[in-house]
């Protein structure tokens, strides 16, 4: 597996004829790569080839040249697939700018064709984010690769991309033409306007037209900031599966905060519109983990230290090292903590990154570090992926849940699913697929995926769906949705297009579809139970009466009383559930009806779920009871004679349209109840041991950072050891929970966690 | 003899059926239909009556279920609907019944099957006749070529002589619904045995081939499955002109089950099977022997056709040793062969050599 170009890594590499042409970081990290992986693989060959060529002969190599040898990782390897990293590229972007600026983003794409026959397109991206000085246009269009500093761990769409400037040079280069990028800042009345260009036989970036002008929307109001680029390029619009359509509706999904328009070529207007107020929280960037870093990125690490001693360079550079850890690893490599980091010798770092990985122990056993920091990454939430997919697909059911982070080789992930089923989508056909990484949709090569793995490893023929021969993804009315987020997606090559192997992501992907599968299964058993009970409410309201009122008249004899058949007929206790959004109160209104169709009298207590963690709040609930655990409601209710029935009625406050939808009960009582099911007293006690677990997490987590923000910043080689390793202890331990923290609903009826 | 009821009776009988319901609703039960169970498991030898009758076994349809609560309402609604055409003098056909049901608001019927199955259900448990119900079938009936003479009433009442030979085209006589004795009367006959043939292929060929005057029968085509008025006027026959019947079908588990219902009795029809069997009918081939034997062209038995035999095997209606032998040999060969097949040696093999040399072995050529 390789990454291919990270931006992160290599501080200043091409700057478009504004500076030298400096690959040398990238080809020795490259090349080792592959080196160190015994050969090439996917897309790794002609990357590595490049890179070798490139750093023996130190020359200049032209842009267009570049390009065209390596189009097939830029993404712009066929006409259909250019278009859409081009609209990739604007689009993340936009996102990107606007999540920084704490911006609700709209953006409106549109594409038109201005040739058919060579299949010119122009494609045009607007939107409101912050806009870009007007100094910095030339260098976020006009520079390839432009990245921010190393040290800037976090879990970013950027990872992804060769970024706009691609796009530039892509238009430049099929169409001889400038891209036209219009920005607007919100501290200068006016927009900058500039064409960006490309001397293909210069290599350098070039500007024209550049100038300021008055940018209105189209209703004639000021256009308060934003940005606009238009570029013409060789391409073409394709519909289906892998389309501009597709990219956009699946960025959708998973931005719901986002509302995208597009205009299509026909003129067709295409609306996603926001479904929430809510940006995605805003990421901490961390530092690099001892587990994670390569040899490359701890050499010029090391180069660029300014710490005079080795310990102190370990303790403030990466995550998870603490003083002990620090000392540790340089025993464990046999270089002096005094040593001064910037003159190492390559024996000697080579030396580290073998303690880093373990395989220079230190007394016998790899050092013990800590776990990186998760709050890196910005997972989209279950009750948002759920607003995501139901705005897009119709449906009948959807579940979501969102894996705590966790850790593999020093990168925090986390992991992400939703399935939505039933409704419009049709029943024979495999279901959808809809993957993504860092909120950034992967279009091809669903195969070879991990997250394709995962799905394909379950057998979900269990769980209600077909799947011949329990192999491959499987077929139904349904949709299924994952998310890795993660500080360091690893690909299976340069296309970035589908995720490597790792048996910890898999293993966790799986648990979490495993989860939604046991979902949907409850939710099919109880569709089934719950029409039963609907047929024999048909019977006892409409059929018997109709048989009692028609045999009497045949008969010509008075109409019988109806109540000793219906008992018999039922002969059961049915509780019936509705969950109806009220337009009027803007909440859900719950209402649950218990009826007793047997000769005794009976007692329960019924439970009732709620989002409590959600936010929702419950109102109007006149028959009382209280609060059994985190979600959990609970009435006791005066025994029930014969023939009665009884209604709790309360409304959810705090909730949007399609937040919940379904409301499962429970019951306490020895006679069972039809739509209901029996309460798990042990399954009650974990929820509200689970919400212990989360609450100590949290508080210890305060004193862990509190600690470590005491902790003294120059070495004094001292005896700080002990209250340290304590302190380690108990957070590895931490670092993974035994039982998952509860996430609302699912938590409920996932079984074993 | 069947015992007729009259408009009193019947409607006597239906209401026995709706105090059932009601009377269990009265005990604070739910309500319910009693039935003889219709399945093979259900069907005995009648030795007074030669035929296969139902057996004492009784199943209960309750209202504890939708579907069964439903077939108790439209029982109802169909009680009440024969009783309006018994009072109006009127009658209709099983498929206009079921879209008047559709005014029938809850007893709605799903489909015609449905309705079809519950007018059995009410004829079996009432002991009544389809046609005590004024209900007519829209099965087809058969049609018959041959010397012999009979008397149809037709619509203006008045009483048709028609001779199945000189008066007909080569269609033959078309069998009406109603074949009892108030629509026709068996007059005289001039032949020797009548021949009840599955195909209209067949029918035809023997009938262009003359067949009928030479061998002095009566040719009946039967149209696959034959309807209850074909299944009566061959007892009629056989019983009133005193005619041997011989049948003559594909050679296939589904012309056993034919033969049965004509001979036997049907499982579907076992309450009247008296009424509708003729005991003394003979099965003349195709044999499972008659496809070695003549070396007929033949098709493989299909999943279906061998469950069909192996269903047979374990039915009371083929338990003599020559029935078990035929559905295990023709079980053994795997194959099946149509009535057509004998072409294969001309078209006058069938009357020239098959047929002479299987009637010879009965003693009727």
């Amino acid at each position: 597996m390789s990454k291919g170009l990270e931006i992160d890594v290599y501080p200043t590499i091409t700057v478009l004829g504004l500076k030298t042409v400096d690959m040398r970081g990238t080809i020795s990290l490259l090349a080792r790569r592959h080196w160190d992986e015994g050969g090439p693989d996917v897309g790794g060959p002609s990357m590595a080839g490049i890179a070798q060529k490139l750093a023996s002969n130190q020359k200049q190599v032209a842009i267009s040249e570049f390009f065209e040898k390596n189009k097939h990782f830029l993404g712009f390897d066929s006409l259909s697939r250019s278009l859409i990293t081009a609209v990739k590229e604007a689009v993340d972007n936009a996102l990107d700018a606007c999540e920084e600026a704490r911006i609700l983003p709209r953006i409106d794409v549109e594409i038109k064709k201005l040739d058919l026959k060579k299949d010119i397109i122009e494609l045009k991206v607007e939107d409101n984010g912050p806009g870009i000085p007007q100094k910095s246009i030339e260098k976020v269009f006009g520079q390839l690769l432009f990245g921010s500093r190393f040290h800037a761990i976090r879990q970013s769409r950027g990872q992804q991309g060769i970024g706009i400037t691609g796009v530039v040079m892509y238009s430049q280069l099929t169409t001889g033409k400038p891209t036209h990028v219009r920005s607007k800042i919100s501290t200068e009345s006016t927009a900058a306007v500039v064409d960006i260009g490309l001397d293909t036989r210069k290599n350098k970036a070039v500007k024209s037209n550049q100038g300021r002008e008055i940018w209105e929307h189209k209703d004639g109001t000021m256009k308060q900031h934003g940005l606009e680029v238009t570029t013409q390029l060789k391409a073409k619009y394709q519909k289906g599966r892998q389309s501009v359509w597709q990219y956009l509706r699946m960025t959708s999904i998973v931005n719901p905060h986002a509302e995208i328009n597009f205009i299509d070529p026909d003129g067709e207007v295409h609306h996603w519109p926001r479904v929430t107020e809510r940006l995605p929280t805003k990421v901490e960037s961390i530092k690099p983990h001892p587990h994670g870093i390569e040899l490359g990125q701890l050499q010029r690490m090391l180069n660029e230290s300014k710490d005079s001693r080795l310990s102190v360079f370990l303790r403030m550079n990466f995550s998870g090292v603490s003083n002990r850890a620090a000392k540790e690893l340089c025993a464990a490599a046999e270089l002096d903590v005094g040593a001064k980091p910037k003159q190492m010798k390559p024996d000697h770092i080579r030396a580290l990154l073998e303690a880093f990985q373990g395989e220079r122990m230190f007394n016998g056993k790899p050092v013990k570090m800590l776990n990186p920091p998760t709050n890196c990454l910005s997972p989209i939430e279950e009750m948002l992926i759920k607003k995501g997919l139901s705005k897009t697909i119709d449906s009948r059911f959807i579940t979501t849940m969102t894996r705590v982070p966790n850790v593999s080789q020093g990168n925090p992930y986390q992991i992400e699913v939703g399935l939505i089923f039933g409704g419009d989508m049709p029943g024979d056909k495999a279901v959808e697929v809809l993957r993504f990484a860092n909120r950034v949709p992967l279009m091809y090569q669903q195969g070879g995926c991990l997250l394709t793995k995962a799905i394909e490893s379950v057998d979900w023929r269990q769980y209600g769906l077909d799947q011949p021969g329990a192999k491959g993804v499987p077929k139904g009315p349904a949709a299924i949705l994952v998310h890795l987020a993660s500080t360091n997606v690893q690909f299976t090559s340069e296309a970035k297009e589908a995720l490597a192997e790792n048996e910890e992501v898999i293993e966790e992907a799986r648990k979490a579809m495993l989860e939604m599968g046991r979902g949907l299964r409850k939710h099919l058993e109880k569709k089934k139970k719950m029409a039963k009970t609907q047929e024999k409410f048909e019977l006892i309201n409409d059929i018997l009466p109709a048989i009692a009122a028609k045999s009497a008249e045949i008969l010509n004899k008075p109409i019988p009383d109806l109540s000793g058949s219906i008992t018999k007929i039922m002969s059961a206790v049915i509780g019936e559930t509705s969950t109806v959004w009220n337009k009027e109160t803007k909440q859900t209104d719950i209402a649950i009806t218990l009826y007793n169709y047997t000769t005794r009298s009976r007692a329960y207590t019924i439970l009732a779920t709620w989002p409590e963690k959600a936010g929702a709040k419950i109102v109007g609930n006149d028959t009382g009871g209280r609060k059994e655990a985190m979600g959990v409601w609970a009435w006791k209710l005066q025994a029930l004679e014969p023939g009665e029935r009884t209604i709790i009625s309360y409304s959810l406050d705090g909730l949007e349209k399609g937040d919940w939808s379904e409301t499962d009960i429970f019951y306490r009582g020895s006679q069972e109840v039809i739509g209901a099911m029996k309460m798990d007293e042990k399954y009650l006690e974990e929820i509200r041991n689970q919400e212990q677990i989360m609450k100590d997490m949290n508080s210890e987590n305060k004193i862990q950072e509190s600690e470590i923000s005491t902790e003294p910043s120059i070495d004094s080689d001292g005896d700080l050891d002990s209250p340290e390793i304590d302190l380690d202890e108990v957070i590895a331990s931490l670092g993974e929970p035994k039982i998952a923290p509860p996430s609302g609903q699912s938590t409920l009826f996932g079984g074993d966690l | 003899m069947v015992q007729r009821f009259t408009s009193e009776e019947t409607k006597k009988a239906m209401h026995s059926v709706v105090k059932e319901m009601y009377d269990k609703i009265i005990g604070g039960e739910p309500p319910t239909m009693t039935l003889p169970v219709r399945t093979k498991t259900n069907i005995g030898f009648d030795k007074k009556l030669g035929v296969y009758k139902y057996g004492k076994k009784r199943s209960i349809r309750d209202a504890t279920s939708l579907g069964s609560a439903k077939q108790l309402l439209r029982a109802l609604y169909i009680v009440e609907f024969i009783e309006e055409m018994i009072d109006a003098g009127k009658s209709s056909t099983l498929r206009e019944m079921y879209y008047i049901s559709e005014a029938w608001g809850l007893g709605k019927f799903g489909s015609q099957n449905e309705s079809n199955n519950l007018a059995e259900d009410l004829e079996i448990v009432t002991k009544c006749l389809r046609e005590d119900f004024k209900l007519r079938p829209e099965e087809d009936g058969a049609r018959m070529i041959g010397n012999l003479t009979l008397r149809e009433r037709n619509r203006r009442g008045e009483w048709m002589r028609i001779n199945a030979r000189d008066d007909v085209g080569d269609s033959g006589y078309g069998v009406p619904y109603n074949v009892e004795s108030e629509k026709i009367e068996l007059l005289e006959n001039d032949i020797d045995f009548i021949m009840a043939i599955e195909t209209g292929g067949m029918f035809d060929r023997l009938i262009e081939n003359g067949f009928d005057e030479e061998y002095r029968c009566g040719l009946l085509h039967l149209k696959g499955q034959p309807a209850r008025s074909t299944r009566r006027i061959i007892k009629r026959m056989s019983e009133e002109w005193d005619l041997p019947v011989v049948v003559f079908l594909d050679g296939d588990p589904w012309s056993f089950r034919i033969f049965a219902s004509i001979a036997y009795g049907a499982i579907k029809t076992a309450h009247i099977s008296e009424y509708l069997a003729t005991p003394s009918a003979t099965y003349l081939g195709i044999t499972a022997d008659d496809i070695v034997a003549y070396d007929l062209p033949s098709d493989d038995l299909s999943k279906k056709d061998i469950e069909a035999l192996n269903a047979e095997l374990s039915d009371p209606r083929f338990a003599d040793s020559w029935w078990q032998d035929q559905i295990n040999m023709m079980l053994e060969l795997g194959k099946k062969a149509e009535q057509q097949s004998l072409a294969k040696y001309g078209l006058d093999f069938v009357t020239e050599t098959y047929l002479p040399e299987k009637l010879a072995e009965l003693g009727l050529a």
